[in-house]
């Protein structure tokens, strides 16, 4: 098991016959990723990297019965893309693109729980389960099968966090960016959730950043799981970033909210808090 | 993005919103000419336009009597050396940095007698993915109050289009104290601001204080306004509000590479990285050796060896900077091209402090050969932690 991806997620790409949606479609397809369709007006009815192209989200539902919407689309058109893909039927997206608009994302959030389905993004690498999905860019090669788990904001530290696990001989289960914008599609605290129900997951890793309260959410909800697998949250960020214009979301969020804040509620929930990336590996080597 | 108040208020004025009489001068005599066209018989505010809050509770650095950001003039003769002094003044706030921001513009505004002032502000909500209004009664400190006491603080939440409930009127007009007859002419205040906020694709709109005067008019007395720099394809006009003076020289340079570039007050080390994420877990690590960041520069979807070469000079010849890591994990950006954007900013400019390079990913291999091949002493690092210990050693032995 993992979560939300695996090997029978059939995978419909947006924009799939752009230049950066080709170089990574191949790269997906490589670690046997099931890609069933792409979404194109301009090559509908042809093929493309041996998937069928169709004209709509609709259709090539239809036709091939993909389950998954991977979004290949520029940061003006994910809200489209996404209403598109929901209205075919599909309840999990992929939203690479970084700069969408604050705005359209709320949009989104909306269309998202009147649909029932899961976001994963916008400003994500993605999700992959190894061995079995990628629906994202990631660099290759690098993701083992394994047990451990991995959220992050931080698309750099996840690849990091990936090593780590690798270098404790644990590989992982699935391993997902939920992205770094003001408002990510999937909370922290829900894919906790989802990794505690994953027979395949053995442990949880979690990288916070400052900014927001997902992790706030997040240590709140893990304090009140019974039977807690064990969770190991790294939060960091600059704390004296002066483009942070969170006069007066500190207001709405009690206060002003610092790394050590973040870091005392995971503590406080149960988890072990790391000081840097680089200690990951060993305190996995530890709970094995 | 930012603004400034006086642009602010203007945009404001569009939406019908009120607000008080006034002009924006950029010399003291200009300044003058204002008061005079704005009210002949005073009094007047005289507020220094820099975008940083607490402009009030700030003070003009090298004077010894002590002029903050927001005066109050009562004689029209006070008007032009009070702009004498504020511009070109450094104005120092609790929200600016140490050397305070350079004043180049006054806005000069008539003085209006107010009974009642309060805060309001709209604000995203991240966690709902929600508007939500804030209002408190207080216009002083409110981060703190809002930490100490949560309930002085009213939070609403608003829809996408950010439409007001009357119960939601009724509920802010009797948290906030207001009078009866004011209540209709809260409901059109509000109801105007929040349509601001909505059609400028704005992340915060917050007017602290607004003001209730003896006719029941509301008045937004100041006025900050954040935008979402996404969004902005869809308001070139507000795009072209953009003060680059506002922007530290630095970070003008890298955006023009398309690239992020943050500046801090302390610290001697400059990061050069792919990715936020990564910048932040060498900062950890040189925490626990004392040293601090002075700069970082992210290079993130950056693909042009040019540009790459550009963005490291900026660092290589920052006053403030006397060690470099470069922390790159190739994924989508190839690590030879950054290994090509070194070479190319050290032959130009020389190496003259130390520069440890770690390279991860994609096309790491014959990155790390091209620095090798020249004779730059370049030093390599397998990790995080094996470049800020060769780092910090290379340091030292400088010193």
């Amino acid at each position: 098991m993992s979560i939300l991806v695996d090997k029978n997620t059939r995978v419909l790409v947006h924009g799939i016959t752009g230049l950066q949606a080709s170089f990574h479609t191949k790269r997906m397809q490589a670690i046997g990723t099931n890609i069933v369709a792409g979404v194109s007006t301009h090559s509908a009815g042809t093929m493309h990297l041996g998937v069928p192209i169709f004209a709509s989200a609709q259709e090539a539902v239809l036709k091939t019965r993909a389950n998954a919407s991977l979004l290949f689309v520029p940061a003006q058109n994910v809200k489209a893309a996404v209403k598109e893909a929901l209205e075919a039927g599909i309840k999990l997206i992929v939203s690479i693109a970084y700069g969408v608009p604050i705005f359209d994302v709320m949009e989104i959030q909306k269309m998202l729980i009147a649909h029932d389905a899961v976001l994963i993004g916008p400003n994500t690498p993605g999700i992959i389960t190894p061995g079995e999905a990628c629906l994202g860019v990631f660099p290759e090669n690098i993701h083992r099968k394994g047990s451990v788990g991995i959220v992050s904001r931080s698309s750099t530290l996840t690849y990091e966090a990936v090593l780590e696990t690798n270098r404790a001989g644990l590989g992982q289960s699935t391993v997902l960016g939920i992205g770094d914008d003001m408002i990510a599609g999937c909370h922290l605290d829900r894919v906790i959730d989802l990794f505690h129900h994953d027979e395949k997951t053995k442990a949880i890793v979690l990288i916070g950043a400052l900014g927001g309260t997902y992790e706030e959410e997040a240590a709140t909800f893990y304090q009140k799981i019974q039977n807690k697998k064990p969770l190991i949250a790294y939060v960091t960020g600059f704390e004296n970033d002066q483009e942070d214009i969170g006069y007066a979301s500190d207001i709405l969020t009690h206060g002003k909210t610092t790394i050590e804040d973040k870091k005392s509620l995971f503590k406080k929930a149960g988890a072990i808090v790391i000081e840097s990336i680089d200690d990951l590996g060993d305190i996995l080597k530890q709970i094995k | 993005m930012n603004i400034h108040e006086y642009q602010a208020k203007k945009l404001l004025k569009d939406f019908k919103i009120n607000i008080p009489k006034g002009l924006i001068s950029y010399t003291p005599l200009e300044a003058q000419k204002s008061a005079l066209k704005i009210s002949p018989a005073g009094p007047w505010v005289l507020k220094a336009q820099i975008q940083a809050g607490a402009r009030a509770k700030g003070h003009f650095l090298g004077h010894k009597n002590k002029i903050s950001g927001v005066e109050i003039i009562n004689r029209f003769e006070d008007i032009r050396p009070m702009a004498e002094k504020m511009l070109g003044g450094m104005l120092w706030t609790p929200q600016t940095s140490q050397k305070g921001k350079l004043v180049s513009k006054i806005y000069v505004e008539s003085f209006e007698k107010n009974q009642k002032t309060f805060y309001l502000s709209f604000v995203i909500n991240r966690i709902l993915s929600c508007i939500t209004l804030l209002a408190a009664n207080v216009t002083d400190n409110i981060v703190d109050l809002a930490q100490k006491s949560p309930n002085a603080v009213l939070r609403l939440n608003l829809d996408l289009h950010g439409r007001i409930k009357s119960k939601d009127i009724k509920h802010l007009a009797n948290f906030l104290k207001l009078p009866e007859k004011s209540r209709p002419h809260l409901k059109t205040f509000v109801q105007n601001l929040s349509k601001a906020f909505v059609s400028l694709d704005a992340t915060l709109l917050e007017i602290n204080p607004v003001g209730l005067n003896d006719d029941m008019k509301f008045t937004a007395l100041d006025a900050k306004i954040s935008f979402d720099n996404n969004a902005l394809f869809r308001h070139q006009d507000i795009a072209l509000l953009q003060d680059d003076y506002e922007t530290n020289e630095n970070t003008l340079k890298a955006l023009k590479c398309g690239f992020k570039y943050r500046e801090f007050d302390e610290g001697n080390i400059g990061l050069i990285v792919n990715g936020d994420g990564l910048a932040f877990a060498v900062q950890d690590y040189l925490k626990q050796t004392g040293y601090k960041v002075a700069c970082a520069l992210n290079i993130k979807g950056g693909v042009d060896e040019q540009k790459i070469s550009e963005s490291l000079k900026i660092m290589m010849t920052s006053p403030k900077v006397e060690g470099i890591i470069i922390n790159i994990l190739g994924g989508f950006l190839r690590c030879n091209l950054v290994a090509d954007g070194i070479i190319s900013a050290l032959s130009d400019i020389g190496l003259n402090m130390p520069l440890v390079v770690r390279f991860e990913g994609t096309n790491k291999e014959s990155a790390t050969e091209i620095l090798q091949n020249h004779h730059f002493n370049v030093l390599m690092a397998q990790s995080l932690q094996d470049a800020v210990s060769k780092l910090t050693e290379a340091m030292k032995e400088d010193d």
